[in-house]
């Protein structure tokens, strides 16, 4: 279903999905990044760099209570939203994000919590001429309720989902053969990096030294910020606060990078060096996840290589081992 | 989700975060601001959980008054009117000096001049200092001497563009990680990389030369290499004899360090000293980069003009990729300097013992303002001891757990007719408090920060504070109508504008110019962009000074009966007296007790085990701490935080006082070992 939006009537189609669900739309921030933020709250920012803060924060907060106990006992559960959310601006990545951390709180036993703020909400991806300088932004695999696509000034609405479709009624009808020359140009843009692949299959192949890993590990000053930044991250550790009798527990975003991520009470650590901790980030990505879900961990939305003070995000670390053992034979 | 940009309250870099906040109006996370110049979309990862004491249960949410021992809740006049009478009352039955000011470097500028301009105009003392004193008076003191200013001279940006760094006496991936990140960078684009430090630290692994000299051997080792730049000819002329003077003293000073003399001194090699000399003096753009393995000594203020004495020598001033970058601690220390926050100065260090500086605040303000310097807080704790300040009010700051012998200054505090605590949580010193009043954090107010580069950058607002807390400015305000003097700010922008047309450096500072990336002082007028670089074409001063210095060891150093060497400071996860990080999930999981660094083949002299707690005592207390067995420490030397309470570094710290500059000397003292 291909439909063509003035980009007024684009303005209305926000306006209107406002009304019925908590949308968050990319906005332009002080210091020149975006970042989603609700509709209305600041200027909709419709092309630029990939929104900084990662869209999956949305349905998986850095603190999120799960519950609280009251001095009686009682077990209160968060109340659900008034409206459930959507995201508008979300690139082919970022859905390829989403996608991941829903497989991964979906499977049995599904993750309530997840549950409550995903389930009922609204993908809408924003695709075609709308990344830095309106640079051409590979199309979605489809993987969301909607689509608007800037192509030549234009904008395109493609609905995916039934939700997506129903969104899209009133407008006209768009030109399906600008849609396949679209899906063209997408093609390429949106495989992942080929160095993740070939850095994947240095580490199944068990190829990369430990000492590789021990020179890495000297360079992270233990930031979390490679954990934190990344879509597909989806560990937490519990915190338990109490005010005056009632105790909240919430959970809050944890790193594989830190020394007391593995820690056991005995003071054992499986993970007890820097050296085996990077190992485990980069391998849990490039190689784990493959073996589990037939595809890389990593969407190489590259958050974690601008985060990184040091240099050693996902795909320089990729890099760097890829020029190091990668053989010609 | 709500973001609020705001600048990070942990150390001076002075990244920039967003501040989340979810849909109930809570701090729900922290971004990093992607274009900041400072944080340029990364973070530490305190930054990173930067949100998450802010609304930790132990918030001070009520004013408290001390009755029948325990503190109780009152209401904000009640608490306001009985600081004030309390004050009142000591300054007129004892006069104004028997009362002492303790500000912060974690309140804002405008806190910090309003707190200055309370004691100065509302009580009549100059007794006013801040934590500087315990981290960088050294370097404010030997800076000015040497160059006319204290603070660091380059810019954060320089890293990228220098072709040497020499890290002495600061382990910056800890304690200024984004800043020791950017010295890894330049190593890795291959700048060449020197530190100085008896422990093995990260960067230590990326140097070109790791020098392990003894603790408090500074000057000798800096001496030593000046003395071989001379002796090979490796000074810069052309700028010592333009840009320069007294050099003839420097010379003849340095000419008793020789490399053997060093050696012996130092513990060092005499191959060692000559490298350190030649690779240095060879680099084109070195930039000399230290923190409180500096200051922190019986003679920190020698140590700081021994290293302007080697910047000068060979002409790393003035340029890009040059300078002497003292790192400063805090996120605002720099700023609660500038604000005058100091015994003997108004707000751009402008004296308070000089008639026209006193005369220009006694007119700005109405009031008659006293003239001799007031004490520094290291001697103001001792002075409490003794009986002679009797009512000490503190902003922010927790002596008990951070200031060296904690047993003086529980004695100084104990003994007081009234202290007065305004903080975020109940510290182990506003536990001694006879008022607490209750303070709004660094996410709950607006206000302006100094960063250790000289930027001038804002903290906003992103949530309410608890309870009844209010923003130290708003209670500053209260206190100074109380006083009778003009204080009719409805902002931290408004006390901007006062700060502003009384302080050159802060000449053109504004709040609408604050958006966005900040300013650099000096920036005297509106029209100013800011200055990243200090001493371009001449020094503050004119002619930069060098400072000939003498080697003088520490105050205490191990013997028989106290065989080894403590070494006090910071780790990564933790802040000072972990009121903030000790209340943040991650940070306390990754480090939960306090613990003693110790070399392995100590540890197997003295039959210690890891994990095993063991007692530690100096001349002045003993604390029980689990031992840490590492190859960080040298042999015979331990080394213990001081951000734990239960296990306090400071119980055991020596408060020999560096004569200039009143700094303890926190790096060394001697101690004994015995497992439990």
């Amino acid at each position: 279903m291909l439909k063509q939006l003035e980009l007024a009537e684009l303005h209305q189609l926000l306006e209107r999905l406002a009304m019925d669900y908590r949308l968050q739309v990319p906005q332009l921030l002080a210091d020149g990044t975006r970042q989603l933020a609700p509709y209305g709250d600041g200027e909709l920012s419709l092309h630029g760099p990939v929104v900084q803060r990662k869209p999956t924060a949305y349905f998986f907060p850095q603190t999120e209570r799960l519950l609280t106990v009251h001095a009686d006992g009682a077990v209160e559960l968060p109340l659900p939203a008034d409206k459930p959310l959507a995201l508008f601006g979300l690139n082919r990545s970022d859905l390829a994000g989403i996608a991941f951390l829903d497989r991964f709180f979906s499977a049995v036993p599904a993750d309530d919590v997840y549950s409550r703020n995903r389930d009922g909400s609204l993908l809408l991806a924003l695709t075609g001429e709308v990344g830095p300088d309106q640079a051409f932004l590979p199309l979605s695999a489809g993987d969301c309720d909607l689509e608007i696509i800037r192509t030549n000034g234009r904008w395109l609405a493609l609905g995916h989902s039934g939700k997506g479709k129903m969104q899209l009624h009133d407008f006209v009808d768009g030109e399906t053969e600008l849609l396949t020359a679209l899906r063209q140009c997408s093609e390429g843009l949106a495989e992942p990096l080929n160095i993740l692949r070939q850095a994947s299959q240095l580490l199944i192949n068990d190829q990369v030294p430990e000492q590789f890993w021990s020179e890495i590990a000297d360079r992270c000053i233990l930031c979390s910020g490679c954990n934190l930044a990344c879509p597909t991250c989806s560990c937490f550790c519990i915190q338990d606060r109490t005010y005056d009798k009632v105790t909240e527990r919430s959970r809050v975003w944890d790193s594989c990078q830190l020394d007391a991520f593995m820690r056991e009470a005995s003071g054992h650590n499986p993970l007890g060096t820097e050296a085996l901790r990077t190992r485990r980030r980069i391998h849990h990505k490039l190689a784990a996840d493959v073996e589990r879900w037939g595809e890389l961990g990593c969407i190489a939305c590259g958050r974690c290589d601008r985060t990184c003070p040091t240099g050693i995000g996902i795909i320089a670390v990729a890099e760097e081992l890829v020029s190091r053992y990668q053989t010609n034979e | 989700m709500k973001a609020t940009l705001t600048t990070c309250p942990y150390c001076g870099t002075g990244c920039n975060f967003y501040l989340l906040t979810d849909v109930e109006g809570r701090l729900a996370g922290v971004e990093p601001a992607g274009n900041h110049p400072a944080s340029r979309g990364q973070l530490c990862i305190k930054g990173w959980n930067a949100h998450a004491f802010v609304d930790h249960p132990d918030r001070l949410k009520s004013p408290l008054v001390r009755k029948d021992g325990e503190l109780h809740p009152v209401d904000w006049p009640t608490a306001l009117e009985l600081v004030h009478e309390k004050l009142s009352r000591i300054a007129a039955d004892h006069g104004p000096d028997s009362l002492m000011f303790l500000s912060s470097a974690k309140a804002s500028n405008e806190e910090n001049f309003l707190l200055m301009k309370l004691a100065r105009a509302g009580y009549g003392t100059n007794n006013i200092d801040h934590c500087a004193r315990l981290c960088h008076s050294s370097t404010v003191t030997g800076l000015v001497e040497t160059l006319g200013s204290g603070a660091m001279t380059n810019s954060l940006s320089c890293f990228a563009e220098t072709g040497l760094i020499f890290v002495i006496g600061s382990n910056t991936t800890e304690q200024h990680p984004l800043v020791g990140s950017r010295i890894l960078q330049a190593v890795e684009r291959g700048a060449k990389l020197m530190v100085a430090d008896s422990r093995k630290i990260r960067l230590s692994h990326h140097a070109d030369l790791h020098l392990r000299h003894r603790n408090g051997s500074d000057v000798a080792l800096l001496n030593g290499m000046m003395r071989q730049i001379l002796v090979e000819g490796l000074e810069d002329r052309g700028f010592i004899a333009e840009r320069t003077e007294n050099f003839a003293a420097l010379r003849d000073s340095v000419q008793a360090f020789t490399p053997e003399t060093v050696a012996r001194i130092t513990g060092l090699m005499p191959e060692q000293v000559l490298a350190a000399a030649r690779l240095f003096a060879h680099a084109d753009k070195a930039m000399l980069v230290y923190a409180m393995g500096i200051t922190q000594h019986s003679h920190g203020v020698d140590n700081v003009r021994a290293i302007s004495n080697l910047a000068l020598l060979t002409g790393n001033l003035g340029r890009p990729g040059t300078g002497i970058n003292p790192l400063r601690g805090q996120n605002n220390v720099q700023g609660a300097c500038d604000m005058g926050a100091l015994p003997d100065v108004y707000s751009g260090y402008q004296k308070v013992a000089e008639p026209a500086c006193r005369e220009k605040f006694s007119a700005a303000w109405g009031v008659d303002l006293p003239q001799a310097p007031g004490m520094m807080s290291t001697h103001a704790i001792e002075a409490a001891a003794e009986g002679q300040v009797l009512g000490m009010l503190i902003l922010g700051e927790n002596p008990i757990v951070s200031d060296a012998n904690q047993a003086l200054v529980r004695k100084a505090l104990e003994r007081l007719d009234t202290l007065i605590v305004m903080d975020i949580f109940l510290t182990e010193t506003a536990r001694l408090a006879d008022i607490v009043l209750p303070a709004a954090c660094y996410a709950e107010r607006d206000g302006s920060y100094t960063s250790t580069e000289r930027r001038v950058q804002l903290g906003r607002k992103a949530v309410e504070p608890p309870g009844a807390a209010r923003a130290d400015w708003q209670v500053l305000v209260e206190l100074l109508q109380r006083c009778g003097v003009r204080a009719n700010y409805h902002s931290p922008a408004e006390i901007m504008l006062e700060i502003a047309g009384l302080t050159p450096s802060y000449g053109g500072v504004n709040y609408a110019r604050l958006e966005g990336e900040g300013l650099q002082w000096p920036c005297p007028d509106a029209t100013h962009h800011g200055t990243p670089v200090l001493h371009g074409e001449e020094c503050s001063r004119g002619k930069g000074y060098f400072s000939p210095v003498d080697y003088h060891p520490p105050a205490e150093l191990p013997d028989t009966e106290y065989p080894l060497l403590l070494n006090t400071g910071r780790t990564y996860f933790h802040w000072h007296t972990g009121s903030m990080t000790r209340r943040t999930h991650l940070l306390d999981r990754e480090e939960r007790h306090a613990f003693v660094e110790i070399n392995p083949e100590d540890a197997t002299q003295y039959r210690i085990t890891a994990e095993q707690k063991l007692k530690i005592t100096s001349r002045r207390g003993t604390i029980t701490v689990a031992a840490q067995l590492t190859d960080r420490v040298p042999r015979g030397q331990v080394f213990v935080p001081f951000h734990f309470a239960e296990g306090a570094a400071n119980v055991l710290t020596n408060n020999a006082l560096d004569p200039e500059s009143g700094i303890p000397e926190f790096k060394v003292c001697a101690v004994r070992i015995e497992p439990c």
